[in-house]
């Protein structure tokens, strides 16, 4: 589950869920929340493969992927399909629709606040996009 | 953190010692009125600002402007100078939008002779100028054409026949940074790019075309062909998704190379390299082409609004005043510390006799100002950028009524093109701080003078 939480001028996005593959995943409709995106019915599928310094940059970096294929491919990602997802690296394919609209615009994702945690056995982080 | 731990400088200045925070290796220093200082210490903009001061290299302080806010590591509003041989660089320093700026035109005509056509011209402008989230222009580059853009900037635009050669003189560094190098922008950033030249993009962008509401200095105005009743155009744009792009690209390539180099920061988002590393000198090379990117948008985007002009208002003429990059990190000299990387995010250059442009939110005030002799000596050279927000866009869009809000401009006299509500009332006044309070803060700190005051007629947003 995620929820959407207030900033100054960005917007946080709190995202809980029970295994980090979800966690992955519902970080990922979040973001789309925030744009408030349209799509048409277009399948669109994107592989990326990616390595990170520790867990909460993989999943900071995962994110900015996957923004930088909506802009380009113009969709909207609502679903993934993990080949490999280790502490420093992830192989996975999103699939989502196209083409898309987006009401709002998020320029990035970031690291601030960002901090994967397993905590009563719910993985857990806080994540802040530039806006 | 207490209002105590600030030590009062001034009646506009307020400095957080170094002892404060073990890790500091300068104080932070804060531009602000009592009353907007109890107002800033509400979010978090001042621990980010004391983060700020931990970077390897800063030098004499880290500050934050009067229009100072929470951001995502460094605030927004702040200026950190580091050392160019012993310092970092840090992306976060200068933000995702690379350059964004402010771009002022000046028309020959005063209010009394546009009100008849406002609405249409207005409207003109917002057909020629496309804007929106992600929205491309007509203009698609591609191969050399978007080299040259990376490494030119403003100066291929009017190559392109965007402009004449004399709008160069009027841009902040001639329209290109120096050391830009279009090898070091991805794939990804292009493509993000290619198609976005000449486009204003959403949120807190816009065109706004304002009546010179007040001089304050007649020669200074004068200079700049600034008259009382005038009009005038304000541009408010940057790099679009091609500067978001290097900015993540290289963050993420900072946040690898951190632990080569022995750094640690207490917030991931101020990730950093040593300005004269590989991983540094890559990041410069690449934020210089965006910065250019940006310089050469706000360039198509004024020959569309010369275009719309020309249509509507045939005898008029539409010229540049100035154009400042407030997202943006230089090369700079001081004679105190020798050369340093100035970290602007949210904050202008303001160098002695240089026209600073300041915008106020929709419905407000905007300034133009001349920087002055004691930024150089007290904020490397630099100056608040705008009026800074105080309300989240979460709890503007709860608050405010779009059909009010457009009810409310109306009755003022302003005219408005918005792309969609939200957008519109995310940017109402009420989200943004007091104007004319932030600029009597660095008129009274003597960084920089006031030298004329617009308010808008007619607004454009994404």
């Amino acid at each position: 589950m995620f929820e959407i939480v207030p900033h100054t001028a960005d917007v946080r996005l709190r995202v809980r869920a029970s295994s980090i593959e979800d966690l992955f995943r519902e970080a990922m409709r979040g973001m789309f929340a925030i744009m408030q995106a349209r799509a048409g019915d277009e399948v669109v599928r994107r592989r990326i493969a990616i390595d990170s310094i520790d867990r909460t940059a993989l999943l900071v970096d995962f994110l900015s992927d996957v923004l930088s294929r909506a802009h380009i491919d113009r969709a909207v990602f609502d679903d993934v399909s993990f080949e490999s997802l280790t502490e420093t690296a992830v192989a996975a394919v999103v699939t989502g629709r196209g083409p898309a609209r987006f009401e709002q615009d998020v320029k990035a994702v970031t690291y601030h606040e960002a901090d994967v945690r397993l905590v009563d056995g719910q993985w857990q982080t806080m994540l802040v996009f530039d806006i | 953190m207490e209002k105590r731990t600030f030590q009062r400088i001034s009646d506009v200045l307020w400095e957080i010692p170094r002892a404060y925070r073990a890790d500091m290796r300068v104080p932070a220093r804060v531009y602000a009125s009592e009353k907007m200082l109890d107002a800033i210490m509400r979010d978090r903009s001042i621990e980010q600002l004391v983060n700020v001061a931990t970077l390897p290299g800063i030098r004499k302080y880290a500050i934050a402007m009067p229009d100072v806010h929470e951001g995502y590591g460094f605030p927004i509003g702040g200026v950190a100078a580091v050392d160019s041989d012993h310092g970092v660089i840090s992306p976060g320093g200068i933000g995702y939008d690379i350059n964004c700026g402010v771009r002022l035109l000046r028309s020959q005509s005063t209010l009394t002779e546009l009100q008849p056509i406002l609405q249409k011209l207005t409207h003109s402008i917002a057909r020629e100028v496309p804007s929106g989230v992600g929205r491309g222009g007509n203009l698609k580059l591609k191969g050399d054409d978007l080299e040259r853009v990376l490494r030119d900037g403003a100066a291929r635009a009017v190559e392109m026949g965007y402009g004449d050669r004399g709008d160069l003189e009027r841009i902040e560094s001639r329209g290109s940074l120096p050391g830009a190098d279009a090898k070091l922008v991805s794939d990804d950033a292009r493509e993000r790019g290619h198609d976005q030249l000449g486009t204003l993009g959403s949120g807190n962008h816009f065109i706004e075309i304002d009546r010179v509401d007040a001089i304050y200095d007649v020669e200074e105005a004068e200079r700049h062909g600034i008259v009382r009743d005038g009009i005038v155009v304000q541009i408010h744009t940057g790099s679009r998704g091609l500067g978001h792009q290097v900015a993540t690209d290289y963050l993420r390539q900072m946040t690898k190379a951190m632990a080569k180099h022995g750094i640690s920061v207490p917030d991931r988002e101020l990730a950093c390299a040593p300005f004269r590393s590989s991983e540094g000198q890559r990041y410069f090379g690449a934020m210089a082409a965006a910065a250019n990117f940006a310089f050469a948008n706000r360039q198509l985007i004024t020959a569309g609004i010369r275009r719309a002009w020309k249509h509507e208002m045939p005898d008029d003429r539409v010229e540049i005043v100035y154009d400042v990059a407030h997202n943006v990190a230089k090369l700079e000299k001081y004679p105190d510390v020798g050369e340093v990387v100035v970290h602007r995010k949210g904050a202008t250059r303001a160098f002695p006799g240089q026209p600073v442009l300041i915008p106020g939110s929709m419905g407000t005030a905007s300034y133009l100002l001349v920087g002055e002799q004691k930024a150089m000596e007290q904020t490397f050279g630099s100056t608040c950028h705008g009026a800074g927000r105080v309300m989240s866009r979460t709890r503007a869009r709860a608050e405010i009524s779009a059909n009010e809000l457009r009810e409310r401009l109306q009755k003022m006299g302003i005219v408005t093109e918005a792309g969609s509500a939200k957008g519109l009332v995310e940017e109402a006044p009420e989200a943004y701080k007091d104007i004319d309070e932030v600029i009597d803060v660095v008129a009274t700190a003597g960084i920089a003078r006031k030298v004329a005051r617009f308010v808008p007629v007619g607004v454009i947003k994404g």
